[in-house]
């Protein structure tokens, strides 16, 4: 079946002549039965993140075995629905070189960055879902989302680099606004048509960009650089705005749910389990539905302070206060809270994978990358920080691995996913993380 | 075409558009770009079109350096989404502003024709709003832009008011708007010296946490705020005012922390008294209190560690575990000498901010309470530390301050331990939301501490130890410096702000005296000249009419 | 905690251990406490696992499942002689129902309509009539265990025996609606969970103080204050009401201020004539003064001051206690929604009526009871400046309905002469089953066999009586009262 090319409209917006491209789709299947992109490509691969602090026990989570056929162990039980669709890593390490080893930091900006950060708090590049969005997140509305299970919006881990990281949607309710809320259009409707205020929009940006030259006169350096960051937000507000005006490419098989309530948002456990699959959920939506491509979830931050009601210490002071018992040779309360956090990840992938998508289902679709700060956090550690790569990619991702890195960086984990993203990258990371080789035995 | 335009700004708007180059300032040394903060957009906003205009959105979040939120406005940028909800936001207001409900009060000339374009009062509104909302008169290819640009779009619509709407709307995501930026021009030798616009902003939004209003803007057009008398009076006013307050307000909810309640949570199952209206209650606590101090009363702040005297409310008077007169929303409270509580440490703020969701934490208290008064910050624990050997509750050691007092033995340890926790342990009879305590796990409370030689006990040993710590009258001139400057505190030279620190001393403690001070030293306006690149053009001198 | 309320106001520094190790000196105290659950004092003998209506040590028949299904309802029905077969059929089962919009609320409505008129003739409503109906007959409490008060002194056959085991307690309105469903089992009856939500929710704040000049374990000359704050209840975090909150007690006519002996932190006050507290309720309609005869109130305090649990009893006419139930909303809505049946609660007071004598025919118009109390630490203050108990405006429309069925009901009772529906209150689910049943196929039928107090214009609204000569007291122009109807809110 053949798909008709982009065609030229007229947009008539009180006489003046607005030029506005709008794909022309009269279906949406090949013969394979599998969907389509106006331009005849494949639908595109979904990558999220999916962060949560303080690690794991290592001898209750890393399996005995490495390839196929791993054992499921006592913390990896609550993803056993999802073994087939999964890879797990262990024994990766985060080489500091130079830097301090940033308790609660280095590790996760290592596993995002492929470097040691310099300082504590900051990323020293672009973290990987934006160099991902970067590529893959054109025609969708937004370039990425971000989510913080927690109520804090500082709990993200999506930067351009430097200080600033996005602010996540601290409650399922403004993340559905943000999503589904004023600036929604329905890419399902058959009489859909471009908003005129949105071209209106257009030239205000517009003016907003030619400023440039003009206030970037006689700043400094360090202050370019700031306004540079800016000037690429108004630049991105421009593109997502193009976007608005074309129809979207993306029919999805889902119905929008009615906006959540307002509800607590804490870093209570009960609370953390009602909003992390709501909040996976929206994303899943938005996903499916090409608000954006990439989503961010976080369910705390690096040093977790989520507690189950009752406990006065806490996920985090568990970790540092809690005696390893002689029996069993690790702590056990932390042991606990550490599955908790497995749980919550397999209610995330699990509303993924609720989602019917063309031939199979959203999670087949995208790539998951899910990460936490720590390994042994009652020391800080960094070395076998449980990282985790769920979904199917579109196909382009072998699964069922246990891959047992036996101190290889982690930016190996990072580089792999590049490439099953299709980036064309062969190298990634710096110091003693630069790597070129990826772990080709999971591509597809 | 009627025109109704406010007298105060007349005066220079006919300067601003006669021609000559009005902020000839835009060629001088780009010394500071510090974005707007949530308050001082939302002051802003209703000072410049008033309360009746509702501001909505997310605003990005914001960094604490150097102790400061302050200091990152001058670091951070604005993200995608950032700039998404400014947009979304500029264009809210704009709407309103030239709605039907408002653009008689607004808009302060009516066109010829509603559906046409009117030149000059375009002309007229732009340059109002562009003055006030850059906070500095706009250049001529400025005005033009913003002028075409209403034009072009009055002409898509059919609506004059629509030209002015979308018109303003890019004002209000502008750069301009959005960023302070603080303009230098030489003033010889290797000193350059802000420009009057960039004193203006860095004078009001210090003192009134808001934009500046026409009669300081007058004194920048002038170049009184250049000199030493113009700057006098103008400090003087914005002191009078009770709009002093908002900017003290904000500066101690900066300088004390108090966002941290943003990510407070208590553990409901061991303290169901924490919750809804508390934490905004333990916040208004501290700042009704510091306030009347220090601007009210006219009071010695050193007085901050060790009074009695405080304001609560219904909530916290559960907390306090005192009786409420009901007579209003906040009532004056003195706590009896006997009652353990001494000033703002004691307050419930400090304790409950500093402390873990469902036990008191030393440690924390003790960290913080140094940070934010003192000035010294706690360098962060080492990596590979292992806590669990030592603060096993169900050991030998009963109470927390047992158990922490053993860091003292491990060298490790007690350089930083030795250092924050005696402030936290004196505090150990108050619980984690700030109720009083005489025992934990049955054994009573050990409240006595040592720092440097000097000994004390509990939470009033504690006041009266700070009281008399010079580190803190030193260190509150200091963050007030940086929070004025936007300087990170930990970098601030002490000889920035020795003049400002002398007259508080001198003054027996007075925050006026201190930010007279500080203010009106020529530090506060001045700075170095940075590293130049070659490429760079050397900044022109300030061309003022 | 230990040290709190033994301190008052300004402190002692006292070092804490000598405290602990010692007996406090005497000195002026007090303590307050706010109330966090308050209901009727009915014991419950049942496993709590158990079923509401099941037979138990207190109830040998279980609870009342008046109007609770076809069968239930029926029976009420076959009682009324002058009730066609086909009458009944059609009110238990309305045909056609299922083409209605809303066919619960249909039957709901019929059923009440039907419920509200059982006299010994057609056309009398008897939730204002009760004396017109036969006796339906109401299960009574079988067991011998019981809350209250011994009021009377004496020790009779027909009193209870506390849990504790203290003999000769009254409480004879537990014998009488003790069984009643939605008040059986104060942990899960209807109207008791209820009552204490709306309370907790803000619809009333009982507040208690005592204080004492020796010790509040023990103390000689103690004084008991309880009545109504006109501050709203706070809750926690974990929705329990908070402690140490501060509340102003009003000296309103439901305020009380009793001696009282404390003997190991058991709070006992004299016996007074006249007890006024708070009353028990879940609409805004039922707030007023519980006048307690020969009341007491009994109340254990916990050493720490953490807590406190008790009684307070006394004799209640039992008309007020009949009101106050009935016509929260309608005589029916309780009855069918919770299956009640105000008919029957009314030959049961009658029946186990036991003080307060009437000087001239010498029955008795009282019945021995007690509200069960439990409350937790409070700051109760004087107020400063004269505080009133909220009385939203809302409520008043609310509160005049009731009282113009209430004095229906009692004209009804002391002269037994039938007395008519008053219109515009709701009364008799009148016009809510005409609007309900708009659009039922069979409506004509029910239309023109069902009694009603009132008719319906064209327009679909009352009409209303035309104005008396003698001027009424709720009308001030001349124009009748429009009264909220207790049935407009929600069931």
């Amino acid at each position: 079946m053949k798909l008709h090319r982009r065609t030229l409209l007229r947009g008539l917006f009180q006489g003046s002549a607005a030029v506005v491209g709008v794909p022309f789709l009269d279906c949406f299947l090949d013969s394979h039965g599998q969907v389509l992109a106006a331009t005849g490509q494949r639908l595109p691969t979904r990558f999220s993140t999916f962060f949560y602090g303080l690690g794991l026990t290592t001898q209750l989570w890393v399996p005995k075995k490495a390839g196929l056929d791993y054992e499921t162990t006592g913390q990896l039980k609550p993803l056993e629905p999802f073994k087939k669709k999964m890879n797990v890593f262990s024994g990766m390490r985060v080489m500091v070189d130079d830097n301090p080893n940033f308790q609660h930091w280095s590790g996760n900006a290592a596993i995002v960055t492929g470097i040691s950060p310099t300082k504590a708090s900051q990323f020293d590049s672009k973290t990987i879902d934006q160099t991902i969005a970067d590529v893959i997140s054109h025609g969708s509305r937004f370039k990425t989302v971000a989510a913080a299970a927690s109520g804090d919006p500082k709990h993200c881990y999506s930067s351009l680099g430097g200080a600033n990281t996005l602010p996540a949607e601290p409650t399922p309710l403004s993340l559905y606004t943000r999503l589904f809320g004023p600036g929604f259009q329905d890419p399902s409707k058959a009489d859909w048509k471009p908003d005129p205020q949105v071209m209106l929009q257009q030239s205000v940006l517009s003016a907003v960009a030619d400023e440039r030259k003009d206030f970037m006169k006689n700043l400094g350096t360090t202050d370019r650089d700031r306004m540079d960051q800016y000037f690429t937000s108004v630049r991105e507000a421009e593109v997502q705005i193009a976007a608005e005006l074309q129809r979207p490419t993306v029919v999805a098989k889902v119905a929008i749910p009615s906006a959540p309530d307002d509800m607590v948002v804490n870093y209570a456990l009960p609370n953390v389990r009602k909003v992390t699959p709501l909040m996976a959920k929206l994303g899943a939506l938005a996903m499916a539905t090409d608000q954006t491509r990439v989503f961010n979830l976080a369910i705390s931050e690096p040093g977790s302070n989520i507690y189950v009601p009752g406990d006065p210490l806490g996920y985090h002071i568990t970790t540092h206060m809690e005696a390893i018992d002689p029996t069993l040779g690790y702590q056990p309360r932390v042991a606990k809270y550490n599955v908790y956090s497995m749980e919550l990840l397999a209610s995330t992938l699990q509303e993924m994978d609720a989602l019917p998508e063309g031939d199979g289902t959203l999670l087949d679709h995208s790539l998951v990358m899910a990460y936490s700060d720590q390994s042994y956090a009652k020391i800080h550690a960094v070395d076998g920080i449980p990282i985790m790569l769920a979904g199917n990619a579109n196909g382009r991702m072998k699964t069922g691995y246990h891959i047992a890195g036996g101190g290889a960086p982690v930016s190996r984990v990072g580089l792999t996913v590049q490439k099953i993203m299709g980036l064309g990258v062969d190298g990634w990371g710096k110091g003693s993380m630069e790597t070129k080789s990826a772990y080709t035995e999971l591509l597809a | 075409m009627r025109k109704r335009v406010i007298l105060a700004v007349a005066a220079f708007l006919a300067c601003a558009t006669s021609g000559a180059p009005a902020w000839a300032a835009a060629s001088g040394q780009v010394v500071g770009l510090r974005r707007l903060s949530e308050r001082e957009y939302r002051n802003s906003i209703a000072d410049i079109f008033g309360k009746d205009i509702a501001v909505q959105g997310m605003f990005e979040p914001q960094v604490r350096m150097g102790g400061l939120v302050a200091t990152s406005t001058g670091v951070l940028s604005v993200t995608p989404v950032g700039f998404d909800s400014f947009s979304k936001m500029a264009d809210s207001i704009a709407v309103q502003v030239t709605s039907q409900k408002f653009r008689d009060k607004l808009v302060s000339c009516k066109p010829q024709s509603a559906k046409e374009f009117d030149e000059a009062c375009a002309q007229g509104f732009f340059s109002r709003y562009g003055l006030l909302l850059f906070r500095r008169p706009l250049a001529d290819s400025e005005l033009k832009a913003r002028v075409n640009l209403a034009r072009t779009m009055t002409k898509s619509t059919g609506d004059f008011y629509a030209g002015l709407r979308y018109g303003l709307a890019e004002m209000l995501q502008s750069p301009n708007f959005l960023f302070r930026k603080e303009v230098a021009m030489p003033a010889g030798g290797k000193i350059l010296t802000l420009e009057p616009y960039s004193r203006a902003s860095r004078l009001s939004y210090l003192m009134w946490d808001t934009t500046p209003d026409s009669a300081l803007l007058q004194a920048a057009a002038s170049g009184d705020l250049n000199t030493a008398a113009g700057l006098e009076k103008q400090v003087t006013r914005l002191m009078a005012s009770p709009r002093l307050d908002d900017g003290m307000r904000a500066f101690f909810t900066d300088m004390l922390e108090l966002d941290t309640f943003d990510t407070v949570s208590k553990d409901p199952l061991i303290y169901p008294k924490w919750g809804g209206p508390m934490a905004a209650s333990a916040k208004e606590e501290t700042l009704r209190s510091t306030i009347d101090l220090a601007l009210h009363q006219n009071g010695d702040m050193r007085d901050l560690m060790t009074t009695r005297k405080t304001f609560i409310n219904r909530s916290l008077a559960a907390i306090y575990d005192v009786d409420f007169t009901f007579d209003s929303e906040w009532m004056p409270y003195e706590f009896p000498a006997d009652s353990g509580r001494s000033g703002i440490v004691t307050q419930v703020s400090m304790l409950s901010m500093f402390s873990h969701p469902g036990q008191s934490s030393p440690t924390k208290r003790g960290v913080a309470l140094m940070d934010i008064f003192l000035c010294e910050p706690t360098p962060t624990p080492p990596a590979n530390v292992d806590f669990s050997a030592i603060n096993d509750t169900h050991g030998p050691l009963k109470t927390v301050r047992e158990r922490l007092l053993a860091h003292a033995t491990t060298p490790t340890c007690a350089s930083c331990h030795t250092h924050s926790d005696p402030i936290g342990l004196t505090l150990e009879g108050f619980d984690t939301i700030g109720q009083r305590r005489l025992t934990e796990n049955g054994q009573l409370i050990d409240l006595s501490a040592t720092i440097k030689g000097k000994s004390f006990k509990d939470g009033v040993g504690l006041g009266q130890f700070l009281h008399n710590d010079p580190k803190y009258p030193a260190c509150l001139a200091r963050k007030l410096y940086a929070y004025g400057t936007g300087a990170n505190s930990e970098d601030v030279e002490t000889a920035t702000f020795k003049t400002g620190y002398k007259s508080f001393v001198d003054s027996g403690y007075r925050m006026r005296a201190l930010i007279k001070g500080l203010v009106e030293s020529p530090e506060f306006f001045n700075t170095a000249a940075p590293q130049q690149d070659a490429s760079e053009a050397p900044p022109t001198k300030l061309a003022l009419h | 905690m230990i040290l709190r309320h033994l301190l008052l106001g300004s402190t002692v520094a006292i070092s804490a251990l000598a405290v602990l190790a010692q007996p406090a000196a005497a000195a002026p105290w007090k303590r307050g406490f706010v109330v966090r659950e308050y209901g009727f004092a009915f014991h419950y003998g049942g496993r709590s696992e158990a079923a509401e209506t099941d037979p138990a040590a207190d109830c040998a028949r279980g609870s009342s499942v008046h109007f609770a299904d076809e069968t239930e309802m029926r029976k009420a029905l076959e009682k009324q002689h002058w009730r066609s077969k086909q009458e009944i059929d059609y009110i238990v089962k309305p045909p056609e129902i299922d083409k209605a919009r809303l066919p619960t609320y249909v039957r709901f409505y019929v059923w009440g309509r039907a419920a509200s008129y059982r006299g010994w003739r057609k056309g009398i409503e008897t939730y204002v009539n009760p004396f017109a109906a036969p006796d339906p007959g109401q299960p009574e409490v079988t067991g011998r265990i019981g809350d209250g008060l011994n009021l009377d002194g004496k020790i009779k056959t027909s009193d209870f025996t506390s849990p504790d085991g203290e003999k000769g307690i009254d409480n004879a309105l537990y014998r009488a609606w003790g069984c009643d469903a939605p008040f059986r089992n104060p942990a899960s009856g209807t109207l008791d969970l209820r009552e204490n939500t709306q309370m907790q929710e803000g619809l009333y704040t009982v507040v208690i103080r005592i204080s004492g000049n020796q010790d509040p374990m023990n103390d000689s000359d103690a004084t008991v204050e309880i009545g109504y704050s006109p501050d709203k209840i706070v809750r926690d975090a974990r929705a329990n009401v908070a402690s140490d909150y501060s509340y102003r007690i009003v000296k309103s006519e439901q305020y009380t201020k009793l001696k009282a002996k404390i003997v190991n932190g058991v709070v006992e006050t004299e016996q007074v004539d006249e007890l006024h507290v708070p009353r028990i309720g879940w609409f805004p309609d039922q707030m007023g003064d519980a006048d307690f005869h020969k009341g007491k109130l009994r109340l254990k305090m916990a050493a720490d001051g953490e807590a406190a649990a008790g009684v307070v009893g006394g004799y209640r006419n039992w008309l007020d206690l009949l009101s106050e139930n009935t016509f929260a909303q309608t005589g029916a809505e309780q009855g069918i929604r919770d299956h009640e049946d105000a008919v029957s609660l009314y030959y049961a007071l009658k029946r186990n009526a036991d003080g307060m004598p009437d000087p001239k025919t010498g029955r008795n118009m009282g019945i021995s009871m007690a509200y069960r109390i439990k409350a937790v630490p409070a700051h109760v203050v004087d107020p400063a400046k004269p505080a009133q108990v909220r009385r939203p405006a809302e409520d008043e429309k609310r509160r005049k309905g009731f009282e113009m069925v209430k004095a229906a009901m009692l004209k009804a009772v002391s002269t037994r002469i039938v007395q008519d529906v008053p219109l515009g209150t709701g009364e008799g689910q009148f016009p809510a089953m005409e609007r309900t049943i708009a659009d039922l196929p069979s409506k004509d039928f029910f239309l023109k066999t069902l009694d009603a107090p009132g008719k319906l214009d064209e327009n679909g609204k009352v009409i209303m009586p035309a104005p008396k000569a003698e001027p009424q007291r709720q009308v001030s122009n001349g124009t009748p009262t429009t009264v909220a109807s207790a049935g407009d809110d929600d069931q």
